[in-house]
């Protein structure tokens, strides 16, 4: 062995006898890693292609429109499950089922069973979820870019910024059901609301009237609301839009600032004419990350926002009389559906049969279809920021 | 360079706007207010962190007083007197089905197989007809209205043949005549119709492989039990010969063995007769302690109640309900019920329950001389179900003279100190809401399920997340990185719901299939006996911890030095050995610290747990070794997903949800802080 290594000058080197034996063990351990590896993708595989099997013939199907439109259009509702006159067990929506009813009187149906929430369609959670998102969005994008302009463009080494990157860290690895119990207690039990004197609820922390119109702020929170829970979404969500928009603000060369401060331009003007343009795409790809995060979310929203029963989309049924501004905020004080707690509810809430397995999978389809074409849009807008911008 | 220049056009456009600013509001310049602005916006991190802790804080501030009323409340009302004494009843029962699951396995060991052929016969016929539930439902609707028919046909017949109908009556009783004739014949054309869809669907059902899933029937006996199916459907009577001969094969066998299991049979029912005496000296020791406490109870509402009576009393103006109102209020009890005197009854107990403790002792003693050994029996599960009573036997008598000393030295007004409370929900064994006797709020059911769970999610994902991280990151072509890493970001993007789904439709089943393969029989904790549990949960987590456990770790590969590679390779060190011994170790920390963060993931995570972990509020047992990963349990999560929504708010089950959350709270802030501990040692060797 040593006077191998003294020959070669190779301290790793192997007797030749060995060195078919090494050989092998590298072949056997890079077999392993991706072995491995190769395993997680097939185990997502499995998951992706059991969604798609199930879910895809609810969705589409063989004569036009080649989609299930009922599926897209219409709320939830019951779904009865009914023997005809032929001796055939089939299933229909509850306003389905009363239409035909209707429509043949000579013939006799009698209900086999029915099932909450398992019939019509996603349109309620599907709006529901998008306004959730869109609140959320508004939010933790105006805070969290500015909160990241701060950090990359302001920073100077201290006391204050360690405590910021420390509380944002932390911050990210909170659990997402302590959000929602942070929610419900600061948004939906004590953040500030405009009531009638009269009307202020006994769990109100304090009240202060405002003189001359009636109203007073009362600390009384908004109950479970869309509002509620966009704000909650967007706490949840804020760490990891600050971090990424914070990486693209660094990735804009240094150069670029000095050149715009050495020409006279003010701090604001250097950061808006810049870096912001050249920090707009990846900032764009971060949001679009969030957007995957948080329509993916249940626990947030379980107390704070959703609800598994509603008979109407949010802008229908609103008081006409009232005026602008009450009709606004009537439309973010209401609670709404949204497709993870919808799913959430099929599957765990309500009893299983074969029925209602086509609302389970269709749905559990289509959110996964949702949440993959924004996580592919982020994929596929970084690769092509990472073509064109670079410098 | 050529952004460069254009920004220098633009600069030189603005540039006459680049003045001294004249001093704004508050004397602060534009300038200023947007430092302040952006500032601002980036405290509000911390900001947001200190709102998470006082708005836990809050909801769950009164949790701690409020439990210790609680817990004193149950000392006083002598109900923790009863617990103590109740030890004797639960370690009974347990001990007595261990030796009731011994005894019957035993009985059955001789007919064990015939047994499982007719309990799987019994199965594949329910299987049958479940499958058949429509069609079938149909013919007995189709009867029912060809009875009735027939009825009225008969009574149409009769009205005929009575022969004193005025011709007009007499026409048209003979056009219903043939009209009940014809819808007679129309519902047995059905009949037939439907019969054949029936006997269609079952020998579909019987060929197929769905209904024979999971029973152990072959050949010979398939066919028998096809046959016996067939039988069934047409309607025979009496039962299938095959399933005749094995029922009397079971009972001559059974009729066989018991005269021998006799002393076996005797014994268990002497012990389990043995404690009957200590039940009803403990039942009127239970119900004055539940009184009490029902007074303790009421005491405690009764100045809310009285305010409220005297309030209504102010505002209604009829002078009558106002009497009557008064009344009531006057009737309220406000007094604490006399804790003193219904301690009394306790404490002359004390004496007795030593010496039925005493009793009880000598006649299990007795019992258990009359039991077989454990090597006696023939079955296996029979001996080990004895040799557990056995070995639980002692320990029980130890408990027993626990108890007594416990109940020798209990006061019902020591008070009950604040240490003790606050053990009893950070380290209690039980978590019992909305029963009638006391809410227990103890952590530790749903703590051991949260990290027996995360525990299961780490073991099996980090060589899965570190193994590709490995490979992604110093073997993979470019080409293959371009396909795994955006594969795992989509992996990352499953929605927990979805895999909690997953989990209840399609992991669930397979496992539990899986685990009753015959070959498999040897893995602990297999068969499992419930879809829902805890290794489901582990399996999903693990999945979900992947992305990033293995997004982490490859950071920290990467960054390991590039001289530290090179001179590796340069020594002449293969791939494998610069990948294990030199790139490796020195990510090490970093490594470290990706998996603390993805347990800090796993353990905050909800839905899947909530969805598949099984809903069983108990510590695990975990004298099954391994095999505990079978068992269903709760986590921290999910029992605050669960309970939050449902619960009253402002009351002590509300507060102690909060105090759960508190707890996760603190758990991912001491993870984060090990993290961020290990990833600085991390830097310090990294450069």
């Amino acid at each position: 062995m040593a006077n191998h290594q003294q020959e070669t000058g190779n301290p790793f080197a192997a007797p030749p006898r060995q060195e078919d034996r090494r050989a092998s063990r590298e072949r056997v351990l890079t077999l392993a890693f991706r072995l491995l590896t190769y395993a997680i993708l097939a185990c997502a595989l499995s998951i992706f292609l059991g969604v798609v099997m199930r879910g895809a013939p609810v969705i589409f199907q063989a004569e036009a429109p080649f989609i299930n439109t009922d599926f897209f259009t219409r709320l939830p509702e019951t779904l009865v499950v009914y023997e005809d006159d032929q001796g055939e067990v089939r299933k229909l929506s509850a306003t389905r089922f009363e239409e035909m009813r209707s429509a043949n009187p000579g013939r006799r149906f009698s209900i086999v069973d029915s099932y909450s929430y398992s019939g019509g369609g996603i349109l309620g959670p599907l709006v529901g979820t998008a306004l959730l998102i869109a609140i959320c969005m508004a939010i933790s994008l105006s805070v969290g870019i500015a909160s990241a302009i701060y950090l990359s463009e302001y920073s100077s080494k201290g006391r204050f910024m360690s405590t910021v990157r420390l509380a944002i860290l932390n911050l990210a690895g909170v659990p997402s059901i302590v959000f929602g119990l942070f929610g419900l207690g600061l948004f939906c039990l004590a953040a500030p609301n405009l009531v009638p004197v009269d009307q202020i609820a006994d769990r109100s922390l304090f009240s202060v009237p405002i003189p001359l119109t009636g109203a007073a702020v009362s600390f009384e929170g908004w109950g479970a609301c869309m509002l509620a829970g966009g704000c909650t979404l967007a706490i949840m969500i804020l760490p990891v839009i600050i971090t990424a928009a914070e990486e693209s603000l660094r990735a804009v060369p240094q150069g670029f600032r000095e050149a715009s401060l050495a020409l006279g331009a003010t701090r604001w003007q250097t950061i808006r004419k810049s870096v912001l343009p050249y920090a707009f795409p990846g900032m764009l790809t971060a949001s679009i990350l969030g957007i995957t995060r948080v329509a993916g979310e249940t626990a947030p929203i379980m107390f704070t926002a959703a609800v598994a029963h509603k008979d109407k989309l949010p802008w229908i049924g609103q008081d006409p009389d009232s005026s602008w501004a009450g009709r606004f905020l009537d439309f973010f004080f209401q609670s709404v559906q949204a497709l993870p707690y919808h799913i959430y509810t099929v599957a765990a809430k309500i009893p299983q049969s074969e029925y209602n397995k086509d609302m389970q999978y269709g749905s559990v389809f289509v959110f996964m279809a949702l949440v993959f074409f924004f996580a592919a849009l982020s994929i596929w807008l970084r690769a092509r920021i990472r073509r064109r911008l670079h410098w | 360079m050529q952004i460069v220049s254009e920004q220098k056009d633009k600069n030189k456009r603005v540039s006459g706007r680049f003045v001294a600013e004249s001093r704004g509001f508050l004397g602060l310049t534009r300038a200023d207010l947007i430092h302040y602005f952006f500032g601002g916006n980036a405290s509000l991190a911390i900001f947001i962190l200190l709102l998470i802790c006082v708005f836990l804080f809050k909801e769950a501030a009164g949790f701690l007083p409020d439990h210790h009323r609680g817990l004193t409340k149950w000392r006083q009302s002598g109900q923790e007197f009863v617990d103590i004494l109740n030890v004797a009843v639960d370690g009974h029962t347990r001990l007595g089905s261990s030796l009731n699951i011994s005894y019957y396995a035993e009985l059955n060991s001789s007919s064990k197989e015939e047994q499982a052929k007719l309990f799987a016969s019994r199965a594949v016929l329910q299987r049958v007809k479940a499958a058949l539930r429509g069609p079938s439902g149909r013919l007995r609707k189709l009867a029912a209205e060809l009875e009735e028919v027939r009825e009225d046909l008969a009574d149409t017949e009769q009205d005929l043949a009575g022969g004193v109908l005025e011709p007009a009556k007499r026409a048209l009783s003979e056009a219903e005549l043939s009209g009940h004739r014809a819808m007679i014949a129309a519902i047995e054309a059905r009949i037939v119709v439907i019969e054949a869809r029936v006997v269609e669907g079952m020998e579909e059902a019987l060929a197929g492989q769905e209904v024979w899933e999971g029973q152990q029937l072959e050949g010979a006996d398939r066919q028998a039990v096809s046959e016996m199916v067939r039988g069934e459907f047409d309607g025979q009577v009496g039962t299938h010969p095959w399933v005749a001969e094995l029922e009397q094969t079971v009972r001559t066998r059974k009729a066989e063995r018991i005269p021998q299991l006799a002393g076996f049979k005797n014994a268990s029912g002497n012990f389990r007769d043995a404690i009957k005496p200590m039940k009803t000296f403990i039942a009127p020791l239970r119900e004055a302690a539940s009184e009490l406490k029902r007074q303790a109870i009421a005491a405690e509402s009764a100045p809310k109640r009285k305010a409220a009576l005297l309030a209504g009393a102010e505002a209604t103006e009829d002078p009558e309900e106002r009497a009557r109102k008064l009344a009531q209020a006057e009737a309220v009890v406000v007094e604490e019920p006399d804790y003193d005197a219904g301690a009394e009854k306790y404490y002359s107990a004390v004496a007795d329950f030593e010496a039925s403790v005493a009793v009880l002792r000598t006649e299990i003693e007795a019992a258990v001389r009359a039991l077989p050994e454990a090597t006696e029996l023939t079955d296996p599960s029979g001996r080990q179900n004895l040799a557990r009573f056995r070995a639980g036997l002692p320990d029980y008598f130890d408990s027993l003279e626990r108890a007594v000393a416990r109940a020798k030295a209990w006061r019902h007004d020591k008070p009950y100190s604040w240490s003790r409370s606050f053990f009893a929900f950070l380290v209690g064994k039980d978590w019992i809401t909305n029963s009638s006797w006391h809410d227990f709020y103890g952590l530790l059911p749903l703590f051991t399920g949260s990290l027996l769970i995360s525990l299961i999610a780490l073991v099996v994902s980090v060589p899965f997340a570190l193994g590709a991280a490995i490979y992604v990151n110093q073997v993979a072509s470019a080409r293959e990185q371009n396909l795994i890493k955006p594969a795992i970001e989509f992996i990352q993007a499953i929605p927990s719901v979805v895999l909690g789904f997953f989990g209840i439709m399609v992991l669930g089943t397979l496992l539990r299939d899986v685990s009753q393969l015959p070959w498999l029989a040897w893995v602990p904790g297999f068969p499992l006996q419930e879809r829902l549990n805890i290794i489901n949960a582990g399996l999903l987590l693990a999945f979900m911890a992947v992305p990033t456990i293995f997004t982490l770790c490859e950071d920290a590969l990467n960054n390991v030095p590039r001289a530290y590679t090179s001179g590796a390779l340069a020594l002449g060190a293969t791939r494998m050995q610069t990948i294990l011994r030199i790139i490796v170790p020195t990510a090490l920390s970093g490594i470290i610290a990706a998996i603390l963060l993805g347990f800090g993931r796993i353990i905050g995570e909800t839905m899947v747990v909530l969805l598949v972990a099984g809903g069983k509020i108990q510590i695990p047992d975990f004298s099954k070794g391994i095999g505990v990963v079978g068992e269903a349990a709760h986590t921290m999560t999910g029992i605050i997903a669960q309970e939050t929504g449902e619960v009253d708010r402002g009351s002590l089950h509300w507060r102690a949800l909060f105090m759960v959350g508190l707890v996760l709270f603190s758990i991912s802030l001491a993870v984060n802080w090990g993290a961020q501990i290990v990833l600085r040692r991390f830097q310090r060797h990294g450069t």
